[in-house]
């Protein structure tokens, strides 16, 4: 792959990055009120009080550059001050905590609507105005119009409500003792079921129908005429000259669509309260704990920049043409 | 040869005449698309819903005016129902159709408005402008909007105050249509500049120039005009983003109880377990709701984008 686009992606990644961290430190000098009335409820306070306050924090520097500065130099040691809610506890080692729970529910169910989507969608457009198109279709575009969380409650009312078959919230049965790893991981794992399906549930309507329009658009290309024409079968058509080219637009358009996974992701875990990064936003949104969620959007937000990417550079070996 | 110089009044007459036939036009090639049609229709019915709920079912019912037991199936006097305060929950969704609506709308407004004036303004004037006008785009392209409308959102909410009132709206809802509406904007700007560019290069903008037009003048009267299509086509499409948008943003308990949207109700029959306690009716009807608006909206929005989309016209 060419140094010279490599480059250009990594400075550029690195830019917004950048934007991010600023973004995130003046959002949060926005709010009304200031920390030392917040943290002095006392009337009777002395301004030479307030003023030392003022002087220990440094806010009687000016915004920027000095505090601006001081902000960066602590957001990049890992730094993120401390959680309101979580009493002690610093922003970075609460999200450290929640982080894995949602990577595991979102990615199982990424990988399994990639799986399932591209193969739904490459099978309709291949064989378009079929039954399978026609339902596939259909169903692609009513889940496509569902927002994850009610896509979950439903789930929860069907399979864990009225069939009961799955339990209804958590990562592990509540007050549970285990008599070995594996039953500990089989109540895992009964647990992850819905939440996994309602992620990839969510996402497999817009892969499908992504795929679909890629692969109707390969198969009226001239090497595929020309494949043709040289007499080779339809389905040796669609693997070795239709597929691996529908597939290169759908690697960006995940990347993309990473983007709004996260804004699914958070409802989900509501919905499941799974104990991760969503279930987290949406109490310290309750308990207006900003640090945290200047912390969390700063987090989010940075994994789905390099997530682009990284996809930038997969579809850089995959496509020789963006190699200049 | 003769000049024949038309009358002010033969000029607009001729221009009238243009137009009829433009819509015409549009609307025979619009017909032929089914699911247009169809998006359209149930379009119709939640328009009618919105304008006048009081008319389908009475005013608001509140904790205060509700009748109904805790959580009732369905029954004769409550067809879909009552909530965890005995409200009907055929009356909570036909009012909800009409905040979610009005937010989505609003919300369209203002995210179109940014995305258009800012793809004309990037596309026509290039150079610079175009540079930085872009990279902001860019930048929340690539960014989860969806986080930074949650992480706004509390923040305006906190600014402006959760009891004032504008023009008859709660401030709190207005404050989530300019949050919707700061974070969305991005893909209609790149959509609509794309086009500006094509345009910009027509002669028409040429003699314009030559006779002395300003650039603001052009910008109004010769490429916008020639990009609204593409603006009526992605508007649509932007709607049904608003309106998922607004029903995240009120499920995760950033709606207003006191105007309850479709997220809202949700919202309530997650906290009050109606998942857990098997109360299909409480979910069943909002849920609909949401998804025959949005998959109406994505119909009409694909079916016009195939008719008005210079670049895609004539395929299939």
């Amino acid at each position: 792959m060419g140094g010279r686009y490599l480059a250009r992606r990594i400075v550029q990644t690195i830019v917004t990055i950048a934007f991010i961290v600023i973004l995130n430190f003046l959002l949060f000098r926005m709010m009304p009120g200031s920390p030392e009335r917040v943290l002095f409820r006392n009337p009777n306070i002395t301004p030479a009080v307030l003023a030392e306050a003022r002087a220990r924090w440094g806010l009687d520097k000016p915004l920027i550059p000095d505090q601006l500065v001081s902000y960066v130099r602590s957001t990049i040691t890992g730094d993120l001050g401390y959680s309101l809610k979580f009493r002690g506890q610093s922003v970075t080692e609460v999200i450290a905590t929640r982080i894995w729970p949602t990577v595991i529910l979102f990615g199982l169910g990424e990988i399994i609507a990639i799986v399932l989507g591209l193969s739904l969608g490459s099978y309709s457009g291949w064989k378009r105005g079929g039954t399978i198109d026609y339902l596939g279709n259909g169903l692609s575009l009513v889940l496509y119009s569902m927002p994850y969380f009610l896509i979950g409650m439903l789930m929860l009312l069907i399979f864990a409500t009225t069939l009961g078959w799955f339990p209804t919230s958590g990562m592990f049965t509540i007050g549970a003792t285990y008599a070995s790893p594996i039953e500990q991981v089989a109540d895992f794992c009964r647990h992850l079921v819905l939440p996994v399906a309602t992620v990839a549930l969510g996402l497999v309507g817009q892969y499908s129908i992504l795929m679909r329009s890629s692969i109707v658009d390969t198969l009226s290309e001239d090497y595929v005429s020309t494949a043709r024409a040289k007499g080779l079968t339809e389905s040796r058509i669609l693997r070795t000259h239709a597929l691996p080219n529908a597939l290169l637009p759908t690697v960006t358009l995940i990347a993309i669509n990473l983007g709004y996974v996260v804004a699914g992701a958070i409802t989900v875990e509501v919905v499941f309260n799974w104990p991760g990064i969503g279930t987290l936003t949406v109490d310290a949104l309750a308990a207006r704990d900003y640090p945290m969620l200047q912390g969390i959007f700063l987090i989010l937000s940075v994994a789905v920049v390099l997530a682009n990417l990284a996809a930038d550079v997969v579809y850089g070996f995959l496509d020789p043409r963006v190699r200049v | 040869m003769t000049i024949t110089t038309l009358t002010p009044r033969e000029l607009r007459a001729e221009r009238w005449r243009l137009r009829v036939r433009g819509w015409r036009d549009f609307w025979s090639r619009f017909v032929r698309r089914k699911d247009g049609i169809i998006g359209l229709l149930i379009l119709g019915v939640f328009a009618a819903l919105a304008l006048a709920p009081s008319f389908f079912v009475g005013p608001l019912q509140t904790v205060t005016t509700a009748t109904g037991g805790r959580l009732e199936p369905p029954s004769p006097g409550y067809p879909l129902g009552t909530d965890e305060v005995g409200r009907s929950i055929l009356n909570l969704t036909v009012h909800g159709a009409r905040v979610s609506m009005v937010i989505g709308l609003l919300a369209t407004v203002v995210t179109v408005g940014i995305g258009a004036v800012l793809g004309i303004v990037s596309g026509y004037v290039g150079g610079r402008t175009d540079t930085l006008l872009m990279r902001i785009t860019d930048f929340f392209l690539v960014i989860p909007t969806f986080v930074l409308a949650l992480i706004l959102a509390p923040i305006v909410l906190d600014i402006v105050g959760t009891d004032a009132e504008l023009f008859g709206i709660r401030v709190t809802l207005l404050a989530i249509v300019i949050v919707i509406g700061v974070t969305s904007w991005a893909s209609t700007a790149r959509i609509i500049r794309s086009q500006a560019l094509s345009v910009k290069e027509r002669m028409f903008v040429d003699r314009a120039r030559v006779i002395g037009a300003s650039s603001s003048h052009i910008m109004r009267r010769h490429i916008l005009p020639n990009v609204v299509a593409l603006i009526v086509a992605n508007t649509v499409l932007v709607f049904a983003g608003a309106i998922l948008t607004e029903t995240t943003l009120a499920f995760i308990g950033l709606g207003d109880p006191f105007q309850p949207s479709w997220g809202q109700i949700l919202n309530a029959a997650q906290s009050a377990g109606a998942p857990g306690l098997g109360a299909w009716w409480y979910l069943i009807p909002p849920a609909a709701c949401i998804v025959l608006v949005v998959l109406a909206f994505t119909l009409l929005g694909s079916a016009l984008d195939d008719v008005l989309n210079p670049r895609l016209r004539g395929r299939r």
